[in-house]
C-alpha cells in the first residue's frame, strides 16, 4: 500500500465576506506520493494559495479530508497543527522569507531551535546544508545584506534543516531573475534528489512548471488537469 | 525555545531602527526623569517643611505632663525628673547622633501691656542656649538681639505684637499673669495662686510668618517665667529637635520606656501636630495622584510604541507562527523587547533624573523669582528647596516603572499572539 504524503478527499473552501460567498476550492481530490517533486499552477484566483495553506494546515477546509503525513489535519487542533508544522513540514514563502534581525545561520537554525535541539547539533546541521546549497561563508550576514536569491536559499535551509516530510513553496522564484531561479531550483531539485523531500510548488514560473515532475493545473477551484511530465496524464 | 532566544529576538528588534528606538527611549525616560525630580523634590520641601513646622511648634518630639495634649492646661506640668532623665537619655551613646537639641519649655498665658496698648500672649519660659538649638524664633529676630543665658527680665516678642503694643527695642512692657496651682506645687505667691506681674524690657523682635507666632507668642527666660509663674525647677514640655524626622517614632518609643511609669505623654510631632501632619497627608495625597498621570503617560508611551512595532509586523508574526513558533512563545518574544526597551528608557531617565537631582539636591531650586520685589523679610518656609532622594525612593520608582511597563506589554504581546493565520500571510 502507498504511503501518501498528501492525500485531499473532496476539499472544499468557501471564503466569506459578510453575506459574499467565494468558493475557493470546489471539490479537490489528489494524492501526492513521498518524494515528489509537484507544481500546481493557474491563474490567479484560481486557488493554488488556498490549497497549499490548506495543505500546510495554516487554514482550514470547510469539507472533505485533508491527510498530511498520514495526519487528518481536520482533527487536530490548532496546537497539533503548528506541531506538524515545525516537525512535519518546511515553508518557502514569495518573499519577505527571513527575520531580518537574524543572521543568515540563525534564521536557518530558527526551526530547530523552535524543536529544542541542541547548539552544537543545530551548528553542524546548518553549516552542512549551507555548503551543500552554495551558502558556506554567509552564515553570519543578515538579510539586508544577501541577495535575493540567496534568501531563498536560506529560507530552503531553514526548510530542510528539520528534514521534514514535505517542503510547501509559493511561487519561490517569483521575485528573482531566471538566473537565480534556475540555481534555486537545481538546489530544491537536488535536495529531492538526495534526501527524497516532497517539494510542491504554487507557481506562475514556466521554469518550475517545466522542472515539475508532475504539474497540476487549476482552474475555478477544480483540477483542470494533472500532468506527469514524463507525459502520463494523471485522473483528477 | 528558550526565554532567552526570544528575548535575544526581542532585542535585536529593537535596533532595527536605532534612532527611532533611542527617541523612544528617551521619550520614556523622561517619564521616569520628570517622576524622580517630582519626588526629589517633594521629599526635599517636605523634609524642610517638616523641619521648619516642628522648629516654630513642638520640636520632632515632645514630652508633656499627661493629659496636657488633649487639655493645654497651664496646670499641668511635668515632673521635676523627667527634664534631666530626658537630657540624660539623649546624652547616652546610642543617641547623642541623633538629636540636633532638647529644650525645656514652661507654658502660659498672660496679658502683655504697653504704655499704648495690652494684648493676650502666650509666655513661653526658655533656656535660651537650649531654644536656639531646637527653635527657629532666635534666628528669626529682625530687631535688636534673642535672650541671652543668664539674662534677666528681657523677652522678645513678635514683629506684630511690638506693633499693636507700639514697642521697640528697650521698651519696657507689664506682662501680667495667673499664677499655677498645681495639687503637688506650692506657689510662691502669698495670695495662693493670684495674679503675677513682672516688669520686661524688650530686647529683640522677630518675625516667623506666621500671624499667630508673631502676634501672640513671646520668650523670656526660664527661671524668670517659673518666678513668674511660682513653680520653681518646673516646666511645661520638653521640645526635642532629631537629625531625620524619620527617627521621631523610635526616639518617642525609647523616650517611653525610658519613662514608663511616669505620668507624662510622649508624643512624635505628627501626634503633637495633627494639623501640620494632615496638610503633609493631603500634600502627598496630591502629588501621588501628580504622580501617577506621569506614570500613566509613560505607560501610554509604551503602550502605543509596542502596539505600533506590532501592528507593523503582522507578516513577521504571522511567519513565525507558520514555521512553528507557538502564540505563547510569541506573547514572550513581545514581553521581552517591551522590557529591554523599558530597561534602555530607565537607564536613561535613570541618569538624567539623578542628574538634574544632583543639581536641585546642592544648588537647590530657588524660588525667590516667585515672590520678586515682594519677598518677605522672613518666610514661613525656606524658598529655596532643595530635593532630597533616597535609595528606596529610587528603586520604588524605577520597580514601579518596570512594574508598570510589564503588566502594559501584556496587551501589544496578547495581540501578537493572536496572529491569525493565513490572514497574516498574504503572500501566501
Amino acid at each position: 500500500m502507498t504511503e501518501w504524503a498528501v492525500e485531499l478527499k473532496d476539499v472544499r473552501k468557501i471564503y466569506r465576506t459578510g453575506p459574499i460567498e467565494v468558493p475557493a476550492l470546489r471539490g479537490i481530490s489528489l494524492r501526492v506520493a513521498a518524494g515528489e517533486f509537484l507544481a500546481i499552477a493557474g491563474p490567479s484566483g484560481c486557488g493554488k494559495t488556498t490549497l497549499l495553506n490548506i495543505i500546510g494546515g495554516l487554514d482550514r477546509a470547510d469539507a472533505g479530508e485533508v491527510l498530511v503525513d498520514g495526519k487528518n489535519l481536520q482533527l487536530l487542533s490548532s496546537g497539533e497543527l503548528a506541531r506538524l508544522r515545525l516537525r512535519r513540514l518546511g515553508f518557502v514563502f514569495q518573499a519577505y522569507n527571513l527575520l531580518p534581525v537574524l543572521t543568515a545561520r540563525e534564521n536557518a537554525e530558527f526551526t530547530l531551535l523552535l524543536q529544542g535541539v541542541p547548539v552544537k547539533q543545530r551548528k553542524d546541521k546548518v553549516q552542512k546544508l549551507f555548503s551543500e546549497i552554495g551558502l558556506a561563508g554567509l552564515e553570519n550576514r543578515r538579510p539586508g545584506e544577501l541577495s535575493g536569491g540567496q534568501q531563498q536559499r536560506v529560507a530552503v535551509a531553514r526548510a530542510m534543516v528539520t528534514e521534514p516530510a514535505i517542503i510547501l513553496a509559493d511561487e519561490p522564484t517569483a521575485n528573482l531573475d531566471s538566473v537565480t531561479a534556475t540555481a534555486l531550483l537545481e538546489v530544491m531539485e537536488q535536495l529531492n534528489r538526495v534526501h527524497g523531500t516532497t517539494f510542491v510548488y504554487a507557481t506562475h514560473d514556466p521554469q518550475v512548471m517545466e522542472r515539475a515532475r508532475r504539474l497540476i493545473r487549476l482552474r475555478d477551484g477544480q483540477i483542470a488537469s494533472d500532468v506527469a511530465q514524463a507525459g502520463h496524464a494523471l485522473e483528477p | 525555545m528558550g526565554v532567552l532566544v526570544l528575548v535575544k529576538i526581542g532585542w535585536r528588534n529593537l535596533w532595527r531602527n536605532p534612532r527611532g528606538t533611542l527617541l523612544t527611549a528617551l521619550a520614556l525616560g523622561l517619564g521616569l526623569t520628570l517622576l524622580l525630580i517630582s519626588l526629589g523634590l517633594l521629599d526635599g520641601s517636605h523634609e524642610q517643611m517638616v523641619d521648619n513646622g516642628v522648629r516654630f511648634g513642638t520640636g520632632h518630639v515632645v514630652v508633656q505632663a499627661q493629659g496636657y495634649q488633649e487639655t493645654g492646661s497651664q496646670e499641668l506640668l511635668l515632673p521635676v525628673r523627667v527634664v534631666s532623665t530626658t537630657e540624660a537619655f539623649f546624652y547616652t551613646e546610642a543617641m547623642k547622633h541623633v538629636s540636633r537639641g532638647v529644650s525645656p519649655r514652661l507654658l502660659a498665658s498672660g496679658l502683655l501691656s504697653s504704655a499704648a496698648n495690652a494684648d493676650g500672649v502666650r509666655i513661653m519660659g526658655v533656656i535660651p542656649g537650649d531654644e536656639r538649638a531646637v527653635s527657629l524664633i532666635p534666628q528669626r529676630i529682625v530687631e535688636g538681639n534673642y535672650l541671652a543665658d543668664g539674662q534677666r527680665s528681657g523677652v522678645v516678642i513678635g514683629t506684630a505684637l511690638a506693633r499693636k503694643l507700639a514697642v521697640k527695642i528697650g521698651a519696657k512692657v507689664v506682662l501680667v499673669t495667673q499664677a499655677v496651682q498645681t495639687p503637688d506645687t506650692e506657689t510662691t505667691d502669698a495670695d495662693g495662686g493670684g495674679m503675677q506681674s513682672t516688669l520686661l524690657r524688650v530686647s529683640g523682635i522677630f518675625r516667623t510668618g506666621i500671624q499667630a507666632i508673631d502676634a501672640h507668642v513671646i520668650q523670656m527666660p526660664l527661671p524668670e517665667a517659673q518666678a513668674l509663674l511660682g513653680v520653681p525647677d518646673r516646666v511645661t514640655q520638653i521640645a526635642v529637635l532629631l537629625d531625620h524626622e524619620g527617627e521621631s517614632l523610635m526616639v518617642a518609643q525609647g523616650l517611653r520606656k525610658q519613662l514608663t511609669g511616669v505620668p507624662v505623654e510622649i508624643l512624635p510631632w505628627r501626634e503633637a501636630m495633627p494639623t501640620l501632619a494632615q496638610l503633609f497627608l493631603l500634600d502627598d495625597a496630591f502629588n501621588y495622584v501628580m504622580n501617577g498621570v506621569v506614570l500613566a503617560m509613560v505607560g501610554l508611551g509604551i503602550l502605543n510604541t509596542i502596539l505600533m512595532r506590532v501592528i507593523q509586523r503582522r507578516y513577521e508574526f504571522g511567519l513565525c507562527l507558520a514555521l512553528g513558533l507557538r502564540p505563547v512563545q510569541l506573547a514572550v518574544m513581545i514581553i521581552g523587547e517591551a522590557l529591554a526597551l523599558t530597561a534602555i528608557s530607565l537607564t536613561l531617565g535613570l541618569a538624567l533624573g539623578l542628574g538634574v537631582e544632583h543639581y536641585f539636591a546642592t544648588s537647590g531650586l530657588d524660588m525667590r523669582w516667585f515672590f520678586k520685589s515682594s519677598l518677605p523679610t522672613a518666610l514661613v518656609f525656606d524658598p529655596i528647596i532643595y530635593a532630597r532622594l533616597s535609595l528606596t525612593r529610587i528603586a520604588s520608582s524605577v520597580g514601579i516603572v518596570f512594574l508598570t511597563a510589564t503588566v502594559i506589554s501584556f496587551y501589544p504581546a496578547l495581540k501578537a499572539a493572536r496572529t491569525e493565520l493565513p490572514g497574516a500571510l498574504k503572500v501566501f
